[in-house]
């Protein structure tokens, strides 16, 4: 137990953007709780690093805000589906219990806020770079190059994460076949939840004419998806 | 780390593709000193289900199965009532207990009216099973959906806190109980497929009937989303054609 609690230790996040999947597969047996701090932590830091780059540009206020919001929104997805999640994996030929397949997403998401938060610097150097946050900045080419660079830097994260999740779920099935199944529907769940949680903690990056705010006084009202679709149903109103 | 046991990877529990009609094909149930072991409680038939189906399997052919058989329905009702609390939170008011009652009750009704073709179904094709067996399967196919509609619960409520509009709400239900009732009927196939049935055409014609079914039942218990000035509805409809009148349904103005 003593080499085992050593190892989770000072190089446990080396070891985790190293993305080791047979001592990640490891960290997801019992007897591993510090792996758990790790991850949280990692997400806390990273996240909030990164939702305060994303506020920042608005108003300080808001980047402290947005700091909170976006790891609460990682952390809220990666509970909401635990559930749904664990009894997703063996049904689809994965034999893990509850514990590994709410740490595997973890690790996951702890990757992929890592890379947020190491981004972090760079998009704080590019909103102080930038015009301050007019209502006519809107129309300029500046708000349109930050929120591509913040969706760029976003899925690179991401895509980064998934491919850590794949590699750790092939490690724990034996079968890519199985991962990528379990990976797929893993991500549908996350994504359906992670969109409405996303929709109800908005602003984010915020509006020049509205107000600092936590949340919307409108958070609880309409769905991401609804309105997904009144957009679409609006864009094809040709007349 | 070196004091942890590095197991080797699990052996995937997925249920294995039925075998082509006519032949019971696999390895046959309860070969692997796992799936013989008794399912003594209800907490336990969840994690076997989920995990080890074929260890269910061959349970229910087992003499004394009823009290399995009971363990899961007894998991259906309570899940299904869990289930139905979260659907009636959309609405609020009455709907926080007739949503779970109508959601459980119709469920099981919908059961018990399936339940007679798919034993005929079965002598039909072929197959051995006895009638205890069939219910058996049903129990399972009915565990196994509402275990996993309480996986999509905590989505369901945070959706049904979020928006007004019954036909949307309506639709995430549908999607969620689709998904699950797709899990269920695979465990339902894996067992039929053992019992020695020479065809799956019967099956697969019961499975039709069994959506239609429930699809009808929510139409008939309605209101289970949106909320009514009567608990039952007073005129007959067919679900279709209730989908289509949900679509111009007002937004609630209120959760009362």
């Amino acid at each position: 137990m003593n080499s085992a609690s050593a190892s989770v230790g000072r190089s446990d996040f080396r070891t985790l953007l190293e993305g080791q999947a047979d001592t990640l597969r490891l960290w997801t047996q019992p007897g591993h709780q510090r792996t758990v701090t790790l991850n949280v932590t990692v997400i806390l830091f990273g996240a909030g690093l990164y939702g305060a780059t994303i506020g920042w540009w608005r108003d300080p206020w808001q980047g402290f805000y947005v700091a909170i919001k976006f790891p609460l929104v990682i952390l809220l997805t990666t509970l909401g589906n635990a559930l749904l999640n664990a009894m997703l994996a063996p049904l689809l030929g994965l034999n893990i219990g509850f514990r590994q397949s709410f740490l595997a997403l973890l690790m996951s998401f702890a990757i992929t806020t890592a890379i947020l938060g190491a981004f972090s610097p760079l998009l704080a150097f590019l909103v102080w770079n930038a015009p301050a946050m007019t209502p006519d900045v809107k129309a300029t080419p500046t708000y349109g190059f930050i929120k591509l660079m913040h969706v760029g830097m976003i899925a690179f994260a991401g895509i980064a994460g998934t491919v850590r999740l794949f590699q750790l779920l092939t490690q724990l099935g034996g079968s890519k076949t199985v991962a990528r199944r379990v990976l797929f529907a893993w991500l549908a769940g996350n994504l359906f939840l992670g969109s409405q949680l996303t929709w109800i903690a908005r602003p984010f990056i915020g509006a020049p004419q509205l107000p600092v705010v936590f949340l919307r006084e409108t958070a609880f009202q309409g769905n991401f998806y609804e309105n997904v679709f009144r957009t679409i149903g609006q864009l094809l109103q040709f007349d | 780390m070196n004091d942890t046991n590095p197991s080797g990877p699990p052996i995937p529990p997925q249920i294995p593709p039925p075998p082509p009609p006519g032949h019971p094909g696999g390895r046959p149930l309860g070969d692997a000193p796992e799936e013989r072991e008794p399912i003594p409680n209800a907490v336990v038939a969840v994690e076997a289900i989920l995990r080890q189906p074929r260890r269910v399997l061959y349970q229910l052919r087992q003499p004394g199965a009823s009290g399995l058989v009971l363990g899961m329905l007894f998991v259906t009702v309570v899940c299904s009532l869990v289930y139905g609390i979260v659907v009636g939170t959309f609405s609020g008011g009455v709907q926080l207990w007739a949503a779970p009652v109508k959601i459980a009750g119709g469920l099981l009704i919908s059961a018990l009216i399936c339940l007679p073709s798919l034993y005929i179904f079965a002598c039909l094709s072929g197959s051995q099973a006895r009638l205890a067996e069939i219910c058996g399967l049903v129990a399972g196919l009915l565990t196994l959906m509402t275990i996993l509609l309480i996986g999509f619960a905590p989505v369901a409520w945070l959706f049904s806190q979020s928006t007004e509009s019954v036909a949307w709400m309506g639709a995430l239900h549908l999607m969620f109980w689709a998904i699950a009732t797709v899990f269920g009927l695979r465990f339902l196939n894996a067992g039929f497929s053992r019992t020695q049935a020479r065809s799956n055409a019967g099956f697969n014609t019961w499975v039709v009937i069994f959506v239609l079914v429930v699809l009808q039942m929510t139409t008939a218990l309605r209101p289970i989303v949106g909320t009514a000035d009567t608990l039952l509805p007073e005129e007959k409809k067919f679900f279709v054609a209730h989908w289509f009148d949900a679509l111009k349904l007002p937004r609630l103005s209120g959760r009362d």
